[in-house]
């Protein structure tokens, strides 16, 4: 508690510094005068496995985006105190820290000015999406319990645990979001055959010294409703091109995410993402932020069965009846 | 009679955790013989000196649809089922009860609505699944609906005052066998299409035991005083992936639905 207090503080100060008295669509602000991001020095060096990986593995919890979390674009007076993002997330645990002399910026880090780059057609097509919430088609896939893809199963979420598997060959990373999992080979093996297509992407990773990459591609792009990225919910008069928006970024089969994680100290990790889409996105944007906290003793991860049961949770939003929908099972 | 021998896996667990620490954190693999006295497997260890259940692996057979015997049917092969000693002792209301979800399995069946398949039923899915052991957790990632479990090993005890769709998992290597208590399994899931359930007071201990690199034995003690007059066992073999390079892939069962739902909605597809 004391912890949010003294983050939210900091962000305050921080935020306050950018010329943010812009126009309500965010076309008008000034460009951010945050400092430029640069990927955080690590001189942690981490224990090894038994087969000579860095060592990260463990139980983590998501540490708590800044409120003003993707984009400079928007006015803090827009954003609307505990809205449905991680504030809520951290009643039960203590909420974690950020380590010493971390750097507090929107998560957005490239491009600076803070957009999402989307095509004009993307553009279009998000917000199409945004205006349209109320039809399934367009709904939410998180809310559908669709995976949420990558990076999006990284940015926190109601549900904020996370277990780091390490074996020989391989780090496999179990989200307690929805029972997600990644497993990532580390063997140098080439990405499959481009007609296969998971949910969360194939993931084919390596270790830079301590930092652990992992390129992402081969993701599914059969549903309206695959969002790879974005926050929880909309906030009134944000920009299509903020990631603060949340919702309604589509990708297309060339999607591709190139992932860092740096492990900061024993118990953090920093996250980045690197974003290519050459049919959605004009250029490759990248978000990064501190994205794991090692869990408090005596964490538990349970289960989170999100489709189960989510029959009411639609009717009442969409007024769509999917209880006799069945599929068939080989 | 179960309490000793409870005893001795837990003392046995915490000796080997304590090597295991050092083999963790970077030394050569430990070179203390396994605790293998009644064990015949020969198969690849892992630093603590467990036999090496990494990788992917799946079940072959037909419990899937049935796990009592069964000739086959239209889109079912037939079985010689996976119940020792033949039938499931039902109490009569139960076996009523089955035969009613039979008639109704097409609508009934949980996993047609993509409901994640619960414990035993997950392991003899047709597909297959990834195991990853370390000395304090196992995790199993299925490739049906991406369920998970996570088996701890670490002697903390059951969350019992939830219910789980895949249970809670707490597990111990008894010699070479790995042996999994699974509790709070909930009253929604079935055993098979073919209509087999269980109530919310199911407690399910699995046996893995491994016969060598690619092969283990698996038997499943199903304990449930609501439904049967007496506690069972199914068994089965489980057969290690060998295909290389082979990862798990999707059966994203959601997504199914909606694109059930989504045809001629103006949705995608």
């Amino acid at each position: 508690m004391r912890t949010s207090t003294t983050i939210a503080g900091l962000l305050l100060v921080v935020l306050d510094l950018p010329a943010i008295g812009g126009a309500q669509d965010g076309r008008g602000a000034a460009p951010a005068s945050y400092p430029p991001y640069t990927r955080p020095a690590s001189t942690f060096v981490p224990q090894r496995t038994a087969d000579g990986q860095p060592d990260i593995s463990g139980l983590y919890v998501a540490i708590p985006l800044p409120r003003g979390i993707e984009t400079p674009l928007v006015p803090l007076s827009n954003r609307a105190p505990n809205r449905a993002n991680s504030e809520f997330s951290y009643s039960l645990n203590e909420r974690p820290k950020l380590p010493e002399g971390a750097q507090v910026r929107p998560v957005g880090v490239d491009p600076p000015d803070g957009k999402i780059p989307l095509t004009p057609e993307a553009l279009a097509r998000r917000k199409e999406i945004i205006a349209n919430q109320e039809k399934i088609e367009h709904l939410d896939g998180r809310v559908l319990c669709l995976a949420p893809g990558v990076p999006r199963s990284t940015i926190p979420a109601p549900v904020v645990g996370y277990q780091i598997f390490q074996k020989p060959g391989y780090v496999v990373i179990f989200y307690e979001q929805s029972h997600l999992y990644r497993t990532i080979p580390i063997d140098g093996r080439p990405p499959p055959d481009p007609n296969i297509r998971k949910a969360m992407g194939v993931s084919r990773g390596r270790w830079e010294g301590n930092v652990l990459v992992v390129e992402v591609t081969n993701f599914t792009n059969n549903l309206s409703n695959n969002w790879v990225i974005g926050a929880i919910s909309a906030t009134p008069g944000v920009p299509a091109e903020s990631l603060t928006t949340g919702h309604g970024i589509p990708h297309s089969n060339q999607y591709r995410v190139t992932e860092r994680y740096t492990p900061i100290d024993a118990n953090t990790i920093h996250y980045e993402a690197r974003l290519e889409d050459p049919k959605v996105f004009t250029q490759p944007w990248t978000i990064a932020y501190y994205a794991f906290a090692r869990a408090p003793k005596g964490y538990v991860p349970v289960e989170y069965a999100c489709f189960e049961g989510n029959d009411k949770n639609l009717l009442l939003m969409t007024n769509t009846d999917i209880t006799g929908i069945r599929v068939s099972v080989p | 009679m179960k309490k000793p021998i409870a005893t001795i896996g837990a003392l046995l667990t915490l000796g080997i955790a304590g090597g295991l620490a050092q083999a963790q954190r970077g030394a050569a693999p430990p070179r203390a013989p396994a605790v293998t006295a009644a064990s015949t497997y020969n198969g690849p260890r892992t630093p603590d000196r467990k036999p090496d259940l990494n990788g992917i692996w799946q079940v072959l057979g037909t419990a899937h649809w049935n796990i009592e015997a069964h000739s086959a049917s239209e889109g079912v092969p037939a079985g010689f089922g996976v119940v020792e000693g033949g039938a499931i002792p039902y109490q009569p209301w139960a076996l009523a009860k089955r035969n009613e979800n039979f008639q109704n399995r097409l609508m009934a069946d949980p996993l047609r609505k993509c409901y994640m398949p619960g414990v035993p039923r997950a392991t003899y899915l047709p597909f297959p699944f990834e195991i990853t052991q370390t000395p304090n957790h196992i995790g199993i990632a299925y490739e049906f609906a991406h369920a998970t479990r996570t088996i701890f090993l670490d002697g903390t005890p059951h969350l019992e005052d939830l219910d789980f769709w895949m249970g809670d998992a707490r597990g111990k290597w008894e010699g070479d066998a790995l042996v999994v208590d699974t509790v709070s399994l909930g009253d929604k899931t079935w055993f098979d299409q073919a209509g087999n359930f269980h109530s919310d007071v199911l407690k399910v201990t699995e046996r893995f035991t491994p016969m060598d690199a690619a092969h283990l034995n698996y038997e499943a003690t199903i304990d449930d005083a609501k439904v049967f007059t007496r506690p069972w066992k199914m068994s089965m073999i489980i057969y290690r992936r060998l295909e290389k390079n082979l990862e798990l892939l999707d059966y994203e069962c959601a997504e199914h639905v909606y694109e059930k739902l989504f045809k001629g909605r103006g949705g995608k597809p």
